[in-house]
Formats: structure tokens, C-alpha cells, sequence
């Protein structure tokens, strides 16, 4: 039974197609993957699901009458409900303020807002997620990233009278939680399948989709390119479908092993009041930071970039003292580092791609130090574009134009305009799809090889056993294992990284 | 089209303002001499609208220009009752435009107030200050130096035209200046590129080494500095100074630089549109002045093209993402 069902939409942004036809079918009860690379057109048709933008063209049925949604209220009132990794939420208010944003409030004679009802109701729908831990009342700013993205998600289960939920559009819902909360969202999913729901799930992570889904639509460049039982595909196919070629393998090979000679040490490092940690790095060398969330590997890649100041302990860059008070010492001393968050850390997204990529690096790009040379920033910028396999319009394209992909090359290449000693990653293939990741782990080989250090940190453990060529285990802030990659398997690392003795 | 209606819509409300004042008024719109005596009225909004895109290409903005204007005027003028030479009370005065504007940076980016709030409280204490420094009456008349008030009036001679003496003002040439120097500033060094940079994205472009606290005071310190500057002018124009007139020089500084701002491809404030935007304003009221239209409907009509150039920009912009 089609629950809804799309053909052939199509939608350009001012003569550039971002659908050229595509065609979905969403039955009852099912689980139902949307995969494609960046850009190939998920966010658009999403967007058109939502009610947010107008396609071109499309005959969209649920149920099997014809609807035209023409706005987000109407989408709701049908019965849609999304979570999208933009969604809206306002840190000063409560958790159960943000869960009821935008529905009526309980209110008390028809005028007070009834609190007690309130945040018992924003406390039931939490419990429907298994969620204990967060209490309703609380600021939402006071809450982790991984608990706000569950306060996002709970708030699309909130049952109301009059427009029961249908169809569940999730968007990348678990790119910043844990594994332990995306289980729990997962079981929850499968509740919602079991009363009849639909789901339609875009994520970047396969194994995730094998695991949950039921069926699986590919598009590309705008297409649909095929659906299928998760069933009957492998997760080699899938890939295939989407980037349009074979991988052989999932992680590039190492180039050259790394050198002999230290690149950076750092010596009983104390950050904010933590035990102390110590460590060294060879050029060339991949040194992976394992641990679970907030076990302190973002803290200690703040520290070495000299946005956090340590309290005591001692850094060398290259055999020399290295005492960063700020990022600008980091960039000179030669430490380049890709944050977590491409958008809102990495990236001045209204501006154009060179101005990015130049500007830890704009005094020894300009003339005497202080006029501006476009000309030399964009050669530049398109030399190590291609380095970094970035494919854009050309170096005055604004960054926000970009697909997700290509903003993370960007933010490489930024990293590698200055030939840096030290590259910090944080995340370096968050919420990126299948081709562009294959790029950047190449892009990452290809540094180590010319002699660059190497720190990465990643919750995605296949990737740091992956790309990794040692792996630090921290655990409250404390480095407690150094252990090779190469003899390691995923189940002892996790138990490293939970301080469980491996079996 | 769309496209075209947002980049172009102002320039087309513009050049039909133009029009529409040519044909109204044939004998005396279109003509050097009202060009250039345009252009001198406008050289203190010109000079603080420029200090003004300084913030506001970091998307802040400083309210504060106005009250520092009057506040430098009367410096400038006790300092002559003083005995003061004319160039150390001018150096003085800009010294005085600069600390104000560093004091507001200083709130803004390391005590971390907004820059409504900081420049709302210093533009209070400026004006509360100018009272002080004046006694709260107009000071004129002989204690101004002939020197200074004589500059306002001089110019360089362009030569006839039809039968009139015309020339160029020194007010107009020292905006002039000042607009040449923010360009550079702003589009051509790496402090430019870095405040445009805290105005896209400030964690982003902390997090790339830009300073961003160091580069925020500064920015203020400049803006202020213009505001005293604009407010030494109007003082020589007028041969006097009293504690309240600058304060029309903020609200028309920052419609300018809005103006201004819906002509650039991306919404942002840039220098040469923001001249655009004051001369917008400027010539509005001089076209009306002349058709003798109240000023007080004059009022009105100014901050209706406003609300219709930003609204027409920001409706374009809206349809075109959708």
C-alpha cells in the first residue's frame, strides 16, 4: 500500500537544475532510505515534502489522492513531520518550551500558559524516546549537542489530536549523537513501523541503513537511479549507485610509513584541571584520539590549536617551545585544524571561496603584509582546489553555494594553504557523502606522506582504524592506551574507549 | 529578473528621482553649481557614513556618531575660547573622536555588551558631555579663528561655467578624502578582509587567527574618529558650535549605508554604495527643498524610500530562495 508517492519532480534555482525528475514511493509501515551524494537533490525534494519550496513540476499523492502541499502548515496538517539538522531551536528557552515550539501550549483558562501540564507532556514524549536523563525544565543551552539533537528529534513525536503523524522525514539525525542515543532512536523508529508509520531516513552513514531500513531510493544528479529491498543490495552496491563508479576499497592506502624524527610532543599537558596527558607524534604519522563524547579529545585539540590555554605542562613544534595563547599563534607556529562544525566554525559561508581559504594565511598573501593581491589569493586557492579535488565554479563561487562535500575541501585546502607542520581534524568527514569522503581520506594520505603530522580525531571507528596509524584512547581527559591500529579490531576498541578489559 | 529588480531596483528609484527632479525643476537641478553645493552640505554625512560601513560590514553598528560629532564641535570650539592654535584643537578634538569610539570597541568586544546597548549608553554620556564641555550654550562669534571658519568656505577653483564662478569645496574634497581612504581600507588591506570575514562569521574567522577583539576595537575607534571629524567640519561651516548639532548625522548615516547596502550582489555594506545611498538621501532633500515641500513631509518621504528600497531587496531576495 503506497502511502506517498512522488513522480517525476523537477525544481531549478534560477536555471540551474537541482531535480531533473525524480520519482519516490513510500509504502505503509516501512523504513524508506533517500541516498544520494551531496548535491545529488535530497535537501530540495525534502524541502519540497516540507511544504518549503515550490517545485517545477510533480504529481504527489498520499494516500493516492493527488495533494499540493504549499506550505509548512500544510505538510504538518497531513501528517508530515520532519527533523532536519537546521531545525530551530532556542537555547535560552526550556526543553519542553523548544519540544511544543510552534503547537498550542496547554493553557489555564484559556489565557496562562500551564507549565505543570507542559513539562509533564514534554516529559511523556521524551519517555516515548527512552530519554530519563533530560529534564523538561531545563535550558536547552545548558544541555550537550547529542542531548539537544534529542530534544529536536522527540519534538517531531509529539502525538497531537486532529493531524496524526504519518510520515517521519529525518535528515542526517544521528550525525551528532552517540551510539547508545542513535540505538535508542532507532528502536523508537521501529515502534513507529510497527504502528503503521512511515519513515523516510537520508543519511550518510550505510550501515545505519542496513541495519534500519527496508528499502533504499538512490539518486544522483538530480535522478532517481534506483530502489530497492535493503535486503537484496549490498553495501558495496549501494555505494556504486550513488557515486556512480566502484570502490575497490573504503580507506586509500598508506603512501609512505611515517618518519622517524618527532614532529610534536606534548608533555604533561593540564586542561582545565584534568589529569595530564602526554604524547608525540612523528611526521607522516596518523595519530588517531579514540574516546567516547566529551572523554576530552576535543579539549586537547582546542589546547594544541591555542584556543584553550593550558593550565601547565609544556608543547614543541619541530624541537622548538610552542606556547599558543590564541588561533593565530597556532596558524604561524604551522598547526592547521579542521573544526567539528563546517558551517558555523569552519566556513564564512556568504563569502567567496578564496577569502576562506586565504585568511589564517592573509599576511604572507598580500603585499608588504597588508595590501590585498586577489589575484595571487585565487591561484592559489585553485592550486590547492585541485589538490583537494574541489569542485566549484571557480574560486569567487561563495562558499555557501557549495555542497557539503566541497565545503569540507574547502575547508582543507584553507587548511593547506600555509603547508602546515601539524593538521588538527576534528570530524574531517562529518556529514559528508561516500565520494567526496573517499577524497579527503586520500587528501589526508597524500599530507602525511609529504611529511605532515597528523592528529584525528573521529567518532567513527572504522575510519580511525581506517586511516589511523596509532590510536590514543582517552578517557576522562586522559590518555589511558596507545595502541596500533593496524592489530586492532572495532570491538576492542570500543571496549578501550569504555575502560572495559578486552576479551 | 527577479535578480535584476534586487541588484538594480535602487539604482532604477534613483535615476528616477532624478528624473523626476530635472524635469520639475529645469533651471536650477541639473546644474554644477547645485551639484556641488550638494556635495558640500553632504561631506559630514559622507564622512561619518563612510566611519559608519566600517562597523557595519561586521554587522554592528554604532549610534553613538551623532552625539561624538557635537561633542567634538565643542571641543573644538572651547579650546579656541582657550587660546588653543587651530591645529592642536583639531588634533585634540579627532583625539577626543578616537578614545570615544576605542571605549565603545573596548565594551563591545572584550566586556562583551551589544553594540545597541554600548553605543545607546556612550551616545548619552557623548551628548551629556558636549553640556558639560559647553555649558550647554552656543559658542560663536569671535572665539572661533577666522583661519577655521574660512576653510569651510574655500574650494578649488574649477572656472567659469555659463558666466558662474565654480569650484570645488574643500569640505567636498576632504569627504572626498576620507571616502578614498575607507575604500582602501576596506576593500584593498588584510583589515578589511578580516572585518568583512567577523561580519560573515565571527567563531569561523576567530578560529582562522583573526583577531577578532583586537580588530573590533579598532574598527570602533575609527568610526568614532569620523564622527569627530564630520563634527570639526560642521563647526567650520558654521562658525560656531552647539552640544545638539550633530545629532541628525545617525539615523541618515546608517539609512545610507542600508541604501546602500541592497545595491552590493550579497546584501553586504560596501563603501562606494554607501556614498551611493547618502547621495540618494542627500539629493531628495535638496531636489525637495527646492520644490519648497514642508520638512517635516520631507521627513516622511526619506524614510519611506527607505522602507521601500530594503523591503523591495529583502521581497526579492526571499522569492528568489524559494
Amino acid at each position: 500500500m503506497s502511502l506517498l508517492s512522488l513522480k517525476d519532480v523537477t525544481k531549478a534555482y534560477g536555471g540551474v537544475p537541482a531535480l531533473k525528475g525524480v520519482d519516490l514511493d513510500i509504502a505503509s509501515g516501512e523504513i524508506h532510505a533517500l541516498m544520494g551524494e551531496n548535491g545529488a537533490g535530497k535537501s530540495t525534494l525534502i524541502k519540497i515534502l516540507a511544504g518549503v519550496v515550490a517545485p517545477d513540476s510533480a504529481a504527489i499523492s498520499l494516500d493516492g489522492t493527488p495533494v499540493h502541499i504549499d506550505s509548512a502548515q500544510h505538510a504538518y496538517r497531513l501528517g508530515l513531520r520532519f527533523i532536519h539538522q537546521e531545525f530551530n531551536v532556542v537555547p535560552a528557552l526550556s526543553v519542553a518550551e523548544n519540544i511544543f515550539m510552534g503547537r498550542a501550549y496547554p493553557r489555564r483558562a484559556g489565557l496562562f500558559v500551564d507549565w505543570k501540564k507542559l513539562n509533564a507532556a514534554a516529559r511523556e514524549t521524551l519517555l516515548k524516546l527512552g530519554i530519563t536523563h533530560i529534564d523538561p525544565r531545563q535550558k536547552l543551552a545548558t544541555l550537550t549537542l547529542g542531548d539537544q539533537m534529542l530534544v529536536r528529534i522527540s519534538s517531531a513525536f509529539v502525538s497531537e489530536a486532529g493531524a496524526p503523524a504519518r510520515l517521519y522525514v529525518l535528515d542526517e539525525p544521528t550525525a551528532a549523537l552517540t551510539s547508545e542515543e542513535s540505538e535508542r532512536l532507532f528502536t523508537v523508529l521501529r515502534e513507529l513501523r510497527l504502528q503503521g508509520a512511515s519513515v523516510l531516513y537520508v543519511s550518510h552513514r550505510l550501515d545505519e541503513i542496513m541495519a534500519i531500513c527496508d528499502k533504499a531510493s538512490v539518486i544522483r544528479d538530480g535522478r532517481s537511479i534506483d530502489t530497492g529491498k535493503i535486503a537484496d543490495i549490498t553495501h558495496d552496491d549501494l555505494v556504486a549507485l550513488m557515486i556512480g563508479r566502484r570502490v575497490e576499497e573504503a580507506y586509500p592506502r598508506q603512501l609512505t610509513p611515517p618518519q622517524d624524527h618527532i614532529a610534536f610532543t606534548a608533555t604533561n599537558l593540564t586542561i582545565r584541571g584534568r589529569a595530564p596527558v602526554s604524547f608525540s607524534v612523528r611526521a607522516g604519522e596518523i595519530l588517531g584520539l579514540a574516546g567516547i563524547a566529551n572523554a576530552g579529545q576535543r579539549e586537547l585539540l582546542r589546547t594544541l590549536f591555542g584556543d584553550l590555554v593550558a593550565t601547565g605542562g609544556t608543547m614543541a613544534l619541530a624541537g622548538h617551545p610552542y606556547r599558543p595563547r590564541s588561533p593565530a599563534d597556532a596558524w604561524r607556529a604551522g598547526i592547521a585544524y579542521i573544526p567539528r562544525e563546517r558551517r558555523s566554525e569552519g566556513l564564512i559561508l556568504s563569502r567567496p571561496i578564496f577569502e576562506n581559504t586565504t585568511l589564517p594565511h592573509l599576511k604572507a598573501q598580500s603585499r608588504w603584509g597588508t595590501f590585498l593581491d586577489p589575484r595571487r589569493e585565487r591561484r592559489l586557492t585553485a592550486e590547492r582546489g585541485q589538490l583537494v579535488r574541489l569542485k566549484s565554479a571557480g574560486p569567487n563561487q561563495r562558499a555557501r553555494e557549495l555542497s557539503g562535500g566541497n565545503q569540507q575541501k574547502v575547508v582543507f585546502a584553507k587548511a593547506l594553504v600555509g603547508d602546515p607542520r601539524l593538521l588538527l581534524l576534528d570530524e574531517p568527514t562529518r556529514g559528508v557523502d561516500v565520494g567526496a569522503k573517499f577524497d579527503i581520506y586520500t587528501v589526508i594520505r597524500e599530507m602525511a606522506a609529504r611529511g605532515m603530522a597528523v592528529i584525528l580525531v573521529s567518532s567513527d571507528l572504522p575510519e580511525l582504524l581506517g586511516m589511523a596509524d596509532r590510536i590514543a584512547v582517552m578517557r576522562d581527559g586522559a590518555i589511558t592506551d596507545f595502541v596500533a591500529a593496524a592489530s586492532l579490531s572495532e570491538q576492542a576498541l570500543i571496549n578501550l574507549t569504555f575502560g572495559r578489559a578486552t576479551g | 529578473m527577479l535578480t535584476l529588480l534586487r541588484r538594480y531596483g535602487t539604482i532604477i528609484g534613483c535615476a528616477a528621482i532624478l528624473i523626476f527632479f530635472w524635469v520639475s525643476l529645469p533651471d536650477t537641478f541639473m546644474t554644477a553649481r547645485n551639484w556641488l553645493n550638494i556635495s558640500q552640505q553632504l561631506s559630514m554625512l559622507i564622512v561619518v557614513a563612510a566611519g559608519m560601513t566600517i562597523v557595519m560590514v561586521m554587522g554592528d553598528f554604532d549610534l553613538s556618531v551623532g552625539s561624538m560629532a557635537s561633542l567634538s564641535g565643542i571641543v573644538v570650539a572651547v579650546l579656541f575660547t582657550l587660546g588653543v592654535p587651530v591645529w592642536a584643537a583639531v588634533s585634540l578634538a579627532l583625539l577626543v573622536g578616537l578614545a570615544g569610539g576605542a571605549i565603545n570597541g573596548a565594551l563591545i568586544s572584550f566586556i562583551g555588551i551589544l553594540p545597541f546597548v554600548a553605543t545607546l549608553a556612550t551616545l548619552t554620556m557623548f551628548s551629556g558631555a558636549a553640556f558639560v564641555v559647553s555649558g550647554g550654550k552656543t559658542i560663536s562669534g569671535r572665539a572661533i579663528p577666522e583661519d577655521f571658519s574660512q576653510f569651510s568656505r574655500g574650494g578649488i577653483a574649477l572656472g567659469d561655467w555659463g558666466g558662474v564662478a565654480v569650484s570645488i569645496p574643500n569640505l567636498t574634497l576632504l569627504a572626498l578624502a576620507v571616502v578614498i581612504l575607507v575604500w582602501v581600507l576596506l576593500e584593498q588591506t588584510t583589515f578589511g578582509r578580516r572585518l568583512y570575514a567577523i561580519g560573515g562569521n565571527s567563531e569561523a574567522a576567530h578560529l582562522s587567527g583573526v583577531a577578532v577583539r583586537k580588530l573590533k576595537l579598532i574598527a570602533f575607534a575609527l568610526t568614532g574618529s569620523t564622527a569627530a571629524l564630520a563634527g570639526i567640519m560642521y563647526a567650520s561651516r558654521v562658525a560656531s558650535a552647539n552640544p545638539t548639532q550633530g545629532s541628525s548625522l545617525m539615523l541618515n548615516a546608517i539609512a545610507g549605508v542600508f541604501l546602500g547596502s541592497t545595491l552590493s550582489e550579497h546584501g553586504e555594506p560596501r563603501i562606494l554604495y554607501t556614498i551611493v545611498g547618502v547621495l540618494i538621501l542627500g539629493v531628495l532633500d535638496n531636489g525637495l527643498t527646492q520644490m519648497s515641500v514642508d520638512s517635516y513631509v520631507r521627513q516622511i518621504l526619506v524614510g519611506g524610500i527607505i522602507i521601500l528600497a530594503v523591503s523591495a531587496s529583502s521581497l526579492t531576495k526571499r522569492l528568489r530562495t524559494r
